[in-house]
């Protein structure tokens, strides 16, 4: 390991100073620890080093060495290289790491790496009792990040068709991940779309490929609860029985007007956009909630319960 | 591909020599407490840079890294001032997690600051971009407080499946999130075993004048869904507009034709299948099993009755 170590400093070193492209043939005479191979052994050991400094998340460039573009040589920009300083104190750097070491995403921690490069935690603390997975692979999860960051497209399957959204942003609400953002031949439509739901996804080459409206709020594209997710627009008026009045209260959101009646039943006025997800949500509560109105989303409740067998 | 080991190591290193030029002065303990280093493992890395630097590689091209009496020195190595970017995957991770916390309403400030520095620093001209939600339901922080202090709680639970609301003392061990639900694992003394509840089907939380010893090493904070002996099964035949259960659901798929597919579903309760056939109404059909059609009648005729039909 310590000869990986000393070569990939030297040729770090070396292509942070240079400030042109070197070609791999350059490299090889010039940086220590290359200078004793023959060409295949230099060939594999090269190729190599540079799978490990994308792992370290180093960016490495080929770019041509001169006005023709004959030849090809690498650049590490600096500025792509470096961090930049988001003048974190210690205090703020402890309190990051410990919320990074009680949520999880998709079950991993994060690593310290993270941590390490913002300029270390100190030691000492009390970690916090939350524990939280956030659920969803990281991987696509990074990706996404990356495109809202650098305002990448993104494309993807999802419901049998191949789809390229501009993503304005990233949301984790009731345990799933959502991307946000319109469709590129649909641009004034912002929709939702879920992440583990998406197949095959990649990024567009070309940063800024998009412009987000300065007033765009991802939290407001994501409903509170399934019902308030759709094209619908009714009011129900509901009666939730005493001894599940808890139960309702709880899963309603701030927007819904709700009054305790003389026999601790609930009665609610819920705005609704999604009447399927409604329906199946008063289904939860099995005889013990009614739909009073308006009639035709009580009548399409009957249906449904009818057309079961 | 190099180990993962060797990648670690050159971050670290990486991180700790921008600090320590940014520090001069610094000492082992510092470095050590910061970065995670034993004084070894410091003295080992510091050996390495001595002998890495610009080609030429003699007195005045390598780098100086040594230990001074107690003090960390490094010099001639200004290439390394700046720490490595994050990739997009740390940077998601380490901003998801402090807006969880966040989001659960027991941030504190220094938290708040560092995510607001971290949002400018990677997502510039879109603080917006990223929601993560994660908020707690009523009683999580009372049942936190009670796994900390080692006390006993009634609760008053509704289990969803049967229907049935049972007054419990439990020793809660841990509070966790996972998947959007906050749950509780437990030893209940009313079953005289492990649970694990699902905090918002806990109606009530008292804290009792009981207390207990936590086990020295709780179980892992993970709920799923196993198949018990006492689960029923049923055979559904699920129509194109009822395809999203199997996304939802652990199902078995036994076949598929003409855009339906039968499935077996497991559940701890005829009601949960009983339930899910009423809200699919003619999406789907049972093909086999007894307890659930049984269920379903009976939840059927109760809701109709309800509705007067």
């Amino acid at each position: 390991m310590q000869n990986v170590i000393e070569r990939i400093l030297n040729l770090l070193a070396f292509l942070l100073t240079v400030d042109r492209p070197v070609s791999a043939d350059e490299i090889r005479m010039t940086v220590a620890g290359y200078d004793q191979s023959n060409d295949e052994a230099f060939r594999r050991m090269f190729e190599r080093d540079k799978d490990l400094l994308r792992q370290l998340g180093i960016p490495l460039e080929l770019k041509p060495t001169d006005a023709w573009e004959v030849e090809h040589g690498y650049v590490v920009p600096a500025d792509e290289y470096a961090l930049g300083d988001p003048g974190l104190d210690d205090e703020e750097r402890a309190a990051l790491w410990l919320a990074a070491q009680v949520v999880r995403i998709g079950g991993q921690a994060a690593g310290p790496d993270a941590l390490f490069k913002l300029g270390g935690a100190p030691v000492g603390g009390a970690v916090e009792p939350l524990a939280a997975d956030l659920g969803a692979e990281s991987e696509t999860l990074g990706d996404v990040f990356l495109a809202v960051s650098e305002r990448r497209l993104v494309h993807f399957g999802y419901r049998e068709s191949r789809r390229t959204v501009a993503p304005f942003g990233l949301v984790h609400r009731r345990g799933h991940w959502y991307l946000v953002g319109p469709e590129r031949e649909d641009i004034e439509h912002i929709k939702v779309f879920r992440l583990d739901r998406a197949r095959d996804l990649s990024l567009g080459e070309d940063a800024d490929a998009f412009e987000r409206p300065p007033d765009f709020r991802a939290s407001d594209a994501i409903p509170q609860a399934p019902w308030e997710a759709g094209a619908d627009d009714v009011v129900a008026d509901v009666v939730f029985d005493a001894d599940l009045a808890w139960w309702a209260r709880r899963q309603l959101t701030g927007r819904v007007e709700a009054k305790v009646g003389a026999d601790g039943e609930l009665r609610a006025s819920i705005p609704v956009a999604n009447r399927d997800a409604f329906i199946a949500w008063m289904l939860s509560f099995d005889d013990k909630a009614e739909i009073v109105g308006p009639p035709d989303l009580r009548a399409a409740l009957v249906e449904s319960v009818m057309d079961s067998q | 591909m190099s180990s993962p080991k060797t990648a670690r190591r050159l971050t670290r290193l990486l991180s700790m020599l921008p600090w320590v030029i940014a520090n001069p002065g610094a000492t082992v303990d510092e470095v050590c407490g910061r970065f995670d280093y034993t004084p070894r493992q410091l003295a080992a890395d510091l050996n390495l840079v001595f002998v890495c630097g610009l080609p030429g590689y003699g007195p005045g091209d390598l780098m100086v890294a040594y230990i001074d009496d107690d003090e960390v020195v490094v010099e001639m190595a200004d290439y390394f001032s700046s720490a490595v970017r994050l990739s997009a995957p740390e940077a998601l991770t380490l901003l998801a997690a402090g807006m969880a916390v966040m989001s659960s309403g027991q941030a504190p400030e220094a938290l708040k600051s560092g995510v607001s520095k971290l949002q400018r620093l990677l997502l510039p001209e879109s603080e917006e971009a990223l929601v993560v939600d994660l908020a707690e339901p009523e009683l999580v922080g009372t049942l936190r407080g009670a796994a900390a202090d080692g006390q006993v709680v009634r609760i008053v639970h509704r289990a969803l499946a049967s229907d049935t609301t049972t007054e419990r003392d439990i020793e809660p061990w841990t509070v966790f999130s996972t998947m959007g639900n906050w749950y509780v694992s437990a030893h209940c003394r009313l079953a005289a075993d492990e649970r694990v509840f699902r905090v918002d089907r806990i109606q009530d939380a008292e804290l009792t004048e009981d207390t207990f010893d936590p086990p020295a090493e709780p179980p892992p904070p993970v709920v799923s869904y196993s198949p018990g002996v006492d689960d029923v099964t049923a055979t559904l035949r699920l129509g194109p507009a009822a395809q999203w259960i199997t996304d939802y659901y652990p199902v078995d798929k036994l076949s598929t034709e003409d855009g339906s597919t039968v499935v077996r579903f497991s559940a701890s309760d005829p009601r949960v299948v009983a339930r899910l056939l009423l809200r699919l109404g003619s999406a789907a059909e049972l093909i086999e099993g007894e307890e659930v059609a049984a269920a379903a009648a009976d939840l059927k005729q109760r809701i109709l009755a309800r509705y007067n039909v």
